[in-house]
């Protein structure tokens, strides 16, 4: 059996451990909020881009095939994997479930003779995909606690050149979407081609009662026209997106860090009042040992 | 003599700037300078860095230095995204003087048909007009 003294060291160490983890859990916690904020600022403006994007979009008609960035391309040989993580872990399972859905969808991809084009922002998505030896085409480290709109517009830059230069036919785009600080929900969206983008976003709330809406459909005025309209809006909504994967990972990290943080404290807690009872056994048994040694002393001088 | 009023929504992606009902918006689009009203017909245009100002009553007029965005009027609501919406007792000179002389330095430095350039064009044209806003 452990001596008292191992088993007080243990209960410092572990107190010791309680104490980061409540403060870690504490940080995320009032960085969750800001997060919290920021993506709800930013969510109306997202879902108003995408709004405008796909009016633009039916009022271009064939028109916009004629842009190389709204172009769908004939074949799909490369599909471009953007993976949004983040540069720290003890988070539960936040990097590893993007990890993991990325890995299946390259695997899903190689199998139908695609090849996947690896993209990935935080720390822990590039080295895991890297350590994987798959080489990695972007990796955009250093801002996933605040990412900032001049980072996605980086992003956005690198994925719209390969898909105009040809070296990309396709790109999606995996991150946690933030629901609340006990889940974070894996989100796979289509980036490009850009008629997939916006056709596959589920429509808000306006979108739904504009579709019920039985008057005849009013005469647009486009300044200038539908076509420009789009080429403008189409790396707008590119950059938008993108952001708003970043802001929803920011959010999604600092919930499940939080979350995770608290586990660790009621772990340690749990194994503090372990060890308590194991040192009370311990000194109880010391005690008795002792007792049981003055009582056979007196009776050998009886 | 009073307009009828709208609901209008000014959302930057740091959040919203502006909603409530007004009598008229005006703004400049990538056509040319443009003034809603209610019951106006349905639009949908790119908007360029100006002076956006909001009518809430003819007297009771917000301004703020507007860089580039989109406007949608439909169903008699109005919604603009536009990247930046400043007031301008909030406009530091200074700091948008600094930076056009950098995007000016970029300009010159940057290849003709590259991003890089298109991009300090299009700052210039925001702290351009930035500026001319704060000083009037």
């Amino acid at each position: 059996m452990a001596s008292q003294r191992d088993v007080r060291n243990k209960i410092a160490s572990v107190k010791n451990i309680q104490k980061i983890t409540r403060a870690m859990e504490m940080v995320a916690a009032a960085r969750l909020r800001r997060a919290e904020q920021r993506i709800e600022a930013l969510r109306p403006y997202a879902d108003g881009m995408r709004r405008m994007a796909r009016q633009a979009a039916i009022a271009a008609g064939s028109q916009a095939e004629r842009q190389p960035l709204l172009a769908e391309h004939d074949t799909v040989s490369n599909v471009g994997l953007l993976l949004v993580t983040g540069d720290r872990g003890l988070a539960g399972g936040f990097n590893s479930q993007i990890i993991r859905a990325g890995v299946r969808l390259a695997a899903e991809l190689g199998e139908g003779g695609k090849t996947p084009v690896w993209f990935a922002t935080g720390r822990r998505g590039v080295s895991s995909i890297s350590f994987r030896g798959n080489e990695l085409t972007g990796a955009y480290t250093g801002f996933s606690d605040r990412p900032g709109y001049a980072d996605a517009r980086t992003i956005a830059d690198d994925v719209m050149t390969g898909y105009v230069d040809g070296k990309l036919d396709r790109v999606e785009l995996i991150y946690n979407s933030y629901i609340s600080p006990l889940t974070q929900r894996v989100t796979r969206e289509v980036l490009l081609p850009i008629s997939q983008a916006i056709g596959d976003a589920e429509p808000d709330e306006q979108e739904r009662d504009d579709a019920t809406d039985e008057r005849p459909p009013q005469p647009v005025e486009y300044e200038p026209d539908p076509q420009t309209i789009l080429q403008r809006l189409v790396p707008d909504y590119i950059e938008v997106s993108i952001y708003r994967a970043l802001v929803e990972s920011a959010a999604g990290f600092y919930g499940a860090q939080m979350t995770a943080m608290r586990s660790a404290s009621d772990n340690a807690g749990e194994i503090i009042t372990d060890y308590t009872l194991q040192m009370n056994r311990a000194r109880q048994a010391e005690i008795t040992q002792e007792i049981m040694e003055v009582v056979a002393g007196a009776e050998g001088l009886s | 003599m009073a307009h009828s009023k709208f609901p209008l929504e000014v959302l930057t992606p740091e959040g919203e700037v502006f909603s409530g009902e007004v009598e008229m918006v005006s703004t400049f689009t990538g056509v040319g300078s443009i003034s809603l009203l209610a019951g106006h017909e349905a639009l949908l245009a790119t908007l360029v860095p100006t002076e956006l100002r909001i009518y809430r009553t003819e007297d009771d007029v917000l301004r703020f230095a507007q860089a580039e965005g989109y406007i949608q009027f439909a169903d008699n609501r109005a919604l603009l995204l536009v990247e930046e919406a400043i007031p301008p007792d909030q406009l530091d000179r200074s700091v948008y003087e600094t930076k056009l002389t950098e995007s000016r330095h970029t300009l010159q430095q940057a290849p003709e048909d590259s991003e890089e350039h298109a991009r300090a064009l299009r700052d210039i044209r925001r702290y351009e007009a930035f500026l001319s806003v704060a000083a009037a």
